[in-house]
């Protein structure tokens, strides 16, 4: 789920920054640091939208750097157990396949996808239905619910199932071609 | 009465026989009496026993050996023997016997059977008739009666600790000696000592034998002295006497203590093989004799049907195969086919039926043996999920169903459960009841049901209750073959519970008994020794490779060889170390990689694929691709089969500090973090001086300084001359490192210009870019290419934002054939000492940073960048050569790296004539040339052709670029003391070549970046 909200940061800033865009100075560098880094508590950052304040800076002693408190909105995304979300297949194997939702990557089992879909190997790993009608295949977009949620310093790993009313295959790539 | 003479009863016949049934009947009917002579009252009980026996084995005969003729053999003998001393015989329950008697069938297939059959059915007539119906009854009371009486002694005998302390010996009691005999003969000795006493009486004078069952080759004989001890056993056959120990008092309790090792079998318990052609395979308990410890067990057979047919008709059978056969369950069809003889036995005792083949007996596929207690293994049985499916296969409904309920309770512990666990109710009223454990006690756990409106906690039998998950827990197993692994519940099948595990995303199955609900996240053990997980280590043949996973004690490493993936298990001993050496490899395009480059792998197997460098060693390098489900992710690769990806990463911190070194990728990270304080020349801080040197160092010359370290610390003065040190020469070649150390000269206030210079450059840069550069590339770029690239490590994803990216630089002078006027100034410097260009500095260095190096440092990110090279190409821009940049910059990276003097192009001293090289131009192709002359404002006169006899172009040094000489080929160093020398390459070490000077047939190792491959006209 997306969250736009607001963050606060410290932000040390280098003496020779110290000027008349100062301020542009620490938006580039706040961007350049937390844009796409990713949290337990509130998920990835996937864009600051706006700066709410920027307070004073306190200079550090020895070292004559200054950390500025910045106060930023941003979009964050963050999954959550029970989440439907849509996601692109980037890998099957007889184990499941491996779908990524921007930046998070979920898996699913072949335990949680329909007990009508077989796995079948070769060049295309995919699975498919015993008609032949649905094939998740890589690059296959999958409406996927996730059923748990694994979150460390740098990535959240989902666990998702297909295996229920309304999810699958909602469009397929083979199919087209 | 024959009693007497058992020892030598193998002579003794039939007629014997006769008396001693005779004597049986006196017993019954002394038993009926009461017993009124101890001594025949023993006798009896004797007899007794030794006839019911013998009346067993014969009705099991009946069934099995029709007939037989002949007289009695051996066996009555030891039947005899061993009822005479064997007390355990005389109290067996009948029903014991029974059964005994029964297994012994099914397994007795020796030698011994034909002799059997001989005697047995001589003298069958006689017992059988006398025993069935008559005196059954009656032999059941007399037996009753005797175990009782033997019971009732026992607990008027039963003493408290305080009487058994009275009990122990003491120095006036006799003494207990060891005397060594044949091994085996033990009983024998002790029997043989017992007759002659018996024979002798009174004369001998030892009190008692002893022979203990669990030792062998000795037999301990109680007596007050030695010389009794060696009366005793004087002349007598097995017994050696010339070692007799006397038992230390204190230990000779213990030489009749019996050991209760209580064997805990029971029916349905998993237990293991300990010896023989099933050593190791997992069977279950289908029946436990207590009494002669022994068990029959159900496996899966092992068993070659082709060697027992032609065991069967007599056809050469190999004497000892190495192999076991592989195994799997009994075809009885398959069997009847190689017309082996295949029996239908029902078993007495049990009333199922059997196949029997050869003695063996199968049921259901399953080979049921008979097996001594000692060969069983109980603990820590743990049967994985093969082993259970494997026994489950044939009776798909029965019991061995692996998620059936007696498979959760038959392997369980004590006291698995813990507080806090989520357990659901299996059994009884309140089944499917969820609850979470609060507290356990010895076999009740309370629980606290989840379901709302319930709020008591029960108390529930553990034997009820099983550990519950949902998908998506996040689990950790505690026990069984993956123990310490974490994962995510996907599936629960009963109390099965599939897990993908973290690090590997490998399905685990396992118990829900074994998992226990943690957010911890691990593969399981991650060490051992010295070497965790991941390390790069050295093995024993000199092999290297990275621990891809760590199993109970040994490793699996993923072998450097890039042709193919290679694993090895490799035990601890047969690591010789950790590699945790920081070298560096060159990408296909001569890019120096470091630790955590991120590269894309160009060839082989794993083309394609991309990750960061984890470990590199010797040109090859270990690449981690999380998309690469096998080795856990890692890939091995030649180095020159990669291609680097985005900015090199080597300085790692890339945190907010501003302090890190752009110039990492160049050779080594800042030692030191270059504090703007210390001094403003940022570059000769590197106190090892690797890269602060290059040719800049000339420009010392003249300079005036002050020597910061050392003796002469204070003094100022004009540097004269810089030298070279020497042991600096193999690892930096090009980078002569001065005598003294360039990096103890600061610049002192006598050098103005140098500290005035670098202030100047913040203030300059920002107002050039700050209007444009965040609003283009700091608010969309990141979005679109780098901030979900998942392969850039998420924290602070802009690195090349702004600042120092090898690919800009590399691309940066493609401008300067565009820009004159920057070109212009350098021309009048052509030996480029710094010298000169610190006199010229404020204006030179203004127009070149602000006009080529820094306003094009984000150009590869922009699709207008001209000249459209890829961020890889190489440019001797910032070849570890490379002069300007390193002296020069002051406290680099941070926000506003500006490129400075990278993109400077003092690359006149850098090439030498007769060497080959590619030139690129701009709009062209990479041409081959051979450099001919070297003009004095550095660029360079290049006769195309790799033999030279293309035209002759004028080419700038950053079109420039070396060839890389190959192993064997005559070279010409381009730096360094040997700068102009010629030699040949021997060999290529990773980043650095084993040179071969012409001149002095020295060998020296030099880096790969000075040496160049000379042409000779």
């Amino acid at each position: 789920m997306f969250f736009h909200i607001v963050l606060e940061r410290n932000m040390q800033l280098h003496p020779r920054h110290f000027g008349r865009d100062l301020r542009d100075k620490i938006v580039s560098k706040l961007m350049k640091d937390v844009e796409g880094t990713c949290s337990g508590r509130h998920g990835f950052i996937v864009a600051i939208t706006g700066i709410e304040s920027v307070g004073k800076g306190l200079i550090r002693d020895g070292t004559g750097f200054v950390t500025f408190p910045v106060k930023y909105q941003c979009v964050v995304f963050r999954p959550f157990k029970g989440e439907v979300v849509e996601a692109v297949v980037t890998m099957v194997n007889k184990m499941g396949f491996f779908a990524e939702a921007g930046p998070v990557q979920i898996f699913v089992s072949n335990h949680l996808i329909p007990d009508d879909m077989e796995f079948q190997s070769g060049d295309m790993p995919n699975y498919t239905t015993s008609d032949g009608s649905v094939k998740i295949q890589k690059d296959s977009e999958v409406r996927l619910k996730i059923i748990g949620t694994r979150v460390d310093a740098t990535e959240i790993f989902c666990i998702g199932t297909i295996k229920d009313d309304f999810l699958g295959v909602i469009s397929d790539p083979g199919a087209t071609s | 009465m024959p009693r007497n003479d058992y020892d030598d009863d193998l002579e003794q016949d039939e007629e014997e026989y006769e008396d001693e049934e005779e004597e049986y009947d006196d017993g019954d009917d002394y038993g009926r009496g009461g017993g009124k002579d101890k001594r025949k009252r023993s006798r009896s009980d004797f007899i007794d026993d030794y006839a019911e026996e013998d009346d067993e084995e014969d009705e099991d005969d009946d069934e099995e050996y029709g007939v037989a003729t002949g007289g009695r053999g051996g066996k009555r003998h030891r039947k005899a023997a061993s009822g005479f001393f064997d007390e355990e015989a005389a109290v067996d329950s009948d029903d014991e016997e029974e059964e005994e008697e029964g297994e012994d069938d099914f397994i007795d297939t020796g030698a011994d059977i034909p002799d059997e059959d001989e005697r047995r059915s001589h003298r069958r007539p006689l017992l059988s008739r006398e025993d069935e119906g008559v005196d059954v009854e009656e032999m059941e009371r007399i037996i009753q009666e005797r175990y009782a009486k033997s019971l009732n002694v026992e607990y008027v005998e039963e003493a408290t600790d305080v009487e058994q302390q009275g009990l122990l010996p003491s120095v006036r009691d006799p003494k207990l000696w060891m005397v060594k005999c044949a091994i085996g003969r033990e009983r024998e000795v002790a029997v043989c000592l017992m007759q002659k006493c018996i024979d002798k009486g009174s004369e001998l004078q030892i009190r008692s034998v002893v022979a203990l069952d669990h030792l062998k080759n000795y037999v301990y004989i109680e007596a007050d002295k030695e010389a009794h001890v060696r009366e005793a056993i004087k002349g007598m056959r097995n017994i050696y006497p010339s070692r007799i120990m006397l038992v230390p008092i204190k230990e000779m309790t213990d030489v009749l203590s019996v050991e209760t090792k209580a064997i805990d079998i029971s029916r349905d318990t998993w237990v293991r093989m300990k010896i023989g052609t099933y050593k190791g395979d997992l069977a279950k308990v289908v029946d436990v004799d207590n009494v002669r410890q022994r068990a029959t067990v159900k496996l899966i057979p092992r068993i070659d049907l082709q060697a027992l047919a032609n065991k069967i008709e007599g056809r050469e059978v190999l004497k000892k195969k190495a192999f076991t056969p592989p195994a799997r369950f009994m075809n009885i069809d398959e069997a009847r086919e190689l017309h082996i003889r295949v029996e239908r036995k029902r078993d007495p005792a049990t009333g199922d039926y059997y196949e029997k083949i050869e003695g063996m007996m199968f049921k259901d596929g399953f080979l049921y043996k008979n097996v001594s207690l000692k060969s069983l293994s109980t603990l820590n049985v743990q049967p994985t999920f093969d082993e259970l499916e494997k026994f489950r296969q044939p009776s798909e409904t029965g019991d061995g169903d692996v998620s059936s309920l007696s498979m959760l309770f038959a392997n369980r512990k004590k006291g698995h459960f813990m507080k806090g666990d989520r357990v659901i109710i299996v059994k009884g009223d309140l089944r499917n009841l969820k609850g979470c454990v609060e507290k356990v006690e010895e076999d009740t756990v309370h629980i606290k049901p989840s379901e709302a409106g319930l709020n008591t906690t029960l108390a529930i039998s553990d034997k009820e209750l099983c550990k519950y998950f949902e998908p998506g827990n996040h689990v950790k197993v505690v026990t069984g073959s993956t123990e310490g692994a974490t994962g995510m519940v996907v599936s629960v099948q009963g109390h099965v519970v599939n897990i993908v595990s973290d690090t590997t995303k490998e399905l685990l199955r396992v118990f829900a008994d074994n998992v226990v609900e943690s957010s911890e996240v691990t593969s399981g053990i991650t060490r051992i020794g010295n070497y965790e997980l991941h390390d790069l280590v050295l093995l024993d043949d000199n092999s290297f490779g990275v621990i891809i996973r760590v199993e109970s004690e040994a490793f699996q490493v993923l072998k450097g060889v890039p042709e193919r993936p290679d694993v090895a298990l490799v035990r601890l001993r047969e690591i010789k170390y950790k590699i945790d050496k920081k070298t560096f490899a060159k990408d296909r395009y001569k890019n120096t990689l470091s630790v955590k480059d991120v590269v894309k792998i160009l060839e082989g197997p794993c083309r394609g694929k991309q990750g960061p460098v984890e470990h590199i060693y010797k040109g090859i390098l270990f690449v981690y691709d999380r998309h690469h489900l096998e080795h856990a992710g890692f890939i091995c690769v030649k180095s020159e089969s990669c291609m680097m990806v985005g900015g090199s990463r080597a300085n790692g911190d890339r945190s907010a500090n501003g302090f890190t070194s752009r110039f990492a990728n160049l050779r080594t990270p800042p030692r030191a973090p270059q504090s703007p304080m210390r001094t403003p020349r940022g570059g000769p801080i590197n106190v090892g001086g690797r890269h602060g040197g290059g040719r800049g160092h000339d420009s010392l010359v003249g300079a005036v300084i002050k020597i910061r370290l050392g003796h002469y610390k204070g003094c100022k003065g004009r540097v004269k001359d810089v030298k070279v040190d020497r042991s600096h020469i193999s690892d930096n070649v090009n980078v002569s490192t001065p005598y003294r150390e360039t990096s103890r000269y600061g610049m002192g206030s006598e050098t103005p210009m140098h500290p005035s210079r670098t202030p100047l450059h913040p203030y300059m840069t920002p107002m050039r870019d700050s209007g444009a550069t965040p609003i283009h590339d700091g608010m969309r770029t990141p979005m679109r290419d780098r901030a979900w690239n998942p392969y850039t490590p998420m924290s602070p994803p802009r690195d090349n934002w702004e600042d120092g990216n090898p690919g800009s630089w590399g691309t940066s002078p493609q401008y300067q054939p565009g820009s004159p006027p920057s070109r212009a100034y350098e021309a009048p410097t052509p030996g480029s000492g710094w010298s000169n260009q610190s006199g010229s500095y404020n204006d030179a260095g203004t127009p070149r940073e602000n006009s080529s190096a820094y306003a094009n440092a984000p150009s590869p990110y922009l699709p207008s960048t001209p000249g459209g090279q890829p961020p890889m190409t190489p440019s001797s821009a910032y070849l570890p050569g490379t002069p300007g940049g390193q002296p020069m910059t002051p406290g680099s990276g941070g926000l506003d790296m500006m490129s400075p003097v990278v993109g400077a192009d003092n690359e006149g001293p850098w090439f030498l004539p007769d060497i080959l090289v590619n030139v690129r131009r701009p709009g062209d192709d990479v041409v081959v040339g051979v450099i001919r002359d070297v003009l004095p404002d550095g660029s360079c006169r290049v006769a195309l052709g790799s033999n030279s006899n293309g035209e002759s172009i004028n080419a700038f040094p950053n079109e420039i670029e070396i060839v890389a000489p190959r192993k064997a080929e005559k070279i010409k160093i381009m730096g360094g003391a040997h700068r102009g020398a010629t030699g040949k390459l021997i060999g290529i070490d990773g980043t650095d070549g084993i040179v071969k000077i012409d001149d002095t047939l020295d060998v020296k190792i030099l880096d790969m970046t000075i040496l160049a491959k000379l042409v000779q006209t």
